[in-house]
């Protein structure tokens, strides 16, 4: 048990870390539930719930001042609790929403002591000392890190029967109310997107990728493509492309 | 006319090259720009971990001069991640100048902080709203299909742009300097590629708006045992009909400045009470 929730804690804290990786997107349910999978023996419904989780949390991304619930401590703890207690993906879903968005609030106890630091490595910076910039560099994002890993591990460790006991006391149609909610959530992620993207000249686009999927049962991926392929006709990317115009344009600069 | 990439002259060893760009945009800061994230400056300390290498060339024999620009570039900053090596690009050739005389120092973070919001605004919508549904969507159903690549789908199909771009990005950066913003806005190349990303992240959205809901509305339209449902005349007249409904449903509410949050708790309700009187499945 001890063994298990160190490895859930490292799933969480590489999480963390890629951050550092170049924000791979790693931290999402989609991949970390996986890998909980195989911590814990049980990479099918590792799978099984990082797709559901992901879809779960698509809305989940910070924009503007909303800052969203904590996918990855959500996703990280809510497999491994559906898998540790034997429960399915619906477990999983239940616990997860309401984990991110406690553990969204835990983890902004921290902010204000960050400032101090930040400035420490501003003024080193300024002084011309890399060495130290990079240390306040790696000291926030490492402590982000050993966070996760404290709050996954610790959770896994303690919670176990805690949770055990909820999901026995939560009626059954409760359970299944939140698997309704975990499909149409999808909707409120893509509504998040849109409002980001759709205006007067892609909102036809919109409805037509809807169109191909409804009706001609296209899959996603072949209606991407397609889009490709329509933007190049509608922009003319092909002939006298990007580069090709801003070339035009500084050669009229040197007039 | 903008200086180009120059291979080093001979003799010149402290001329920035290709490989000292593309070293930039891979190094420690550059991929590491929210890893020190705070709310408070953002990707500043981040940032100025990028440069440091590259600035430390400009700055070979005035090492005032480099812990000034040093500080300069640890300044708030915050922009989509891929987007961070051409800004660095582009403010390592003003400080080339900015060494030369040519301009003032203070010039190098204003042109930064008039990125941001574009960039951002232009990543977010590339990155988040279009290739990252892209990659979930393919990673997603081969999961579903307890498939273990899709995991790794997803992490290619969403980075694979991301790090061209950050390569790309860094030379163009440096390679335009600080005329590119003004060039790509006079152009119209910024609208035109905001709106390319639109159209592909609209149809996109449009096409998982039926593939990714799932919810139905199970009731009977008669007491027979094989009736049609509710959804059944649905999908008859037009499938994915109620994600579509849901979709506007949503884009409505969040148009109302709801919070997100509320949405979340309301769904969950709602899927609470559906479940119970057993008009949602």
């Amino acid at each position: 048990m001890v063994m298990q929730a160190i490895l859930v804690g490292l799933v969480a804290a590489f999480g963390c870390f890629d951050y550092q990786l170049g924000t791979l997107y790693a931290f999402r349910p989609i991949v970390l539930c996986p890998l909980v999978g195989i911590a814990l023996g049980d990479l099918q419904t590792g799978l099984a719930v990082g797709a559901s989780l992901e879809l779960l949390f698509m809305g989940s991304i910070s924009i503007g001042a909303y800052v969203p619930p904590n996918e990855t401590v959500g996703g990280v703890l809510a497999c491994a609790f559906a898998i540790s207690l034997g429960q399915g993906t619906e477990a999983a879903i239940a616990l997860a929403m309401p984990i991110a968005i406690l553990s969204q609030a835990i983890g902004n106890l921290l902010q204000p002591i960050w400032p101090l630091i930040v400035d420490w490595g501003e003024k080193k910076a300024g002084e011309g000392d890399l060495r130290s910039t990079r240390i306040a560099h790696w000291g926030i994002g490492l402590w982000g890190c050993l966070e996760y890993f404290l709050l996954c591990g610790g959770a896994f460790l303690l919670g176990a029967d805690a949770v055990q006991g909820i999901l026995d006391w939560i009626p059954s149609f409760v359970l299944d109310g939140f698997g309704i909610a975990a499909n149409m959530l999808p909707a409120m992620g893509f509504a998040m997107l849109g409002r980001m993207i759709l205006n007067k000249e892609s909102m036809p686009f919109f409805f037509l990728g809807f169109l191909l999927c409804s009706y001609v049962g296209m899959p996603v991926l072949g209606v991407a493509l397609l889009a490709i392929i329509i933007v190049i006709e509608k922009f003319n990317l092909l002939g006298g492309g990007m580069d090709a115009q801003l070339a035009l344009e500084e050669d009229d600069d040197d007039f | 006319m903008t200086s180009d990439v120059q291979a080093p002259v001979a003799g010149d060893q402290y001329a920035i090259t290709k490989k000292d760009l593309t070293e930039m945009a891979l190094n420690d800061g550059s991929l590491g720009m929210e890893f020190s994230w705070t709310y408070y400056k953002q990707m500043n300390l981040a940032f100025a971990v990028m440069m440091g290498k590259v600035l430390k060339k400009v700055y070979h024999d005035d090492p005032e001069g480099y812990a000034a620009a040093l500080g300069r570039h640890a300044a708030f900053f915050n922009i989509t991640v891929q987007f961070a090596p051409f800004v660095g690009g582009i403010a390592l050739s003003m400080e080339e100048r900015i060494k030369r005389g040519e301009i003032e120092p203070e010039a190098v973070n204003d042109v930064k902080a008039a990125l941001m919001g574009p960039l951002s605004g232009l990543g977010d919508s590339i990155f988040l709203a279009t290739i990252r549904v892209i990659a979930a969507a393919v990673g997603i159903s081969l999961m579903q299909a307890g498939n273990p690549f899709g995991p790794i789908a997803f992490l290619l199909i969403y980075n694979l742009p991301g790090f061209w771009l950050r390569i790309w990005g860094a030379q163009k950066g440096y390679d335009l300097g600080v005329n590119f913003l003004e060039q790509a806005q006079r152009t119209g190349l910024m609208a035109k590629v905001m709106s390319a990303a639109a159209i592909i992240g609209a149809m996109v959205i449009g096409a998982m708006t039926v593939d990714m809901f799932w919810a139905e509305i199970p009731v009977a339209l008669s007491a027979a045992e094989d009736a049609a449902t509710i959804q059944d005349i649905l999908n008859e007249i037009m499938p994915g009909i109620l994600g579509l409904g849901a979709f506007w449903a949503y884009y409505w509410l969040l148009s109302k400045k709801i919070n997100p949050s509320y949405l979340v708790l309301g769904t969950m309700v709602l899927g609470v009470i559906g479940a119970f009187f057993g008009f949602l499945g």
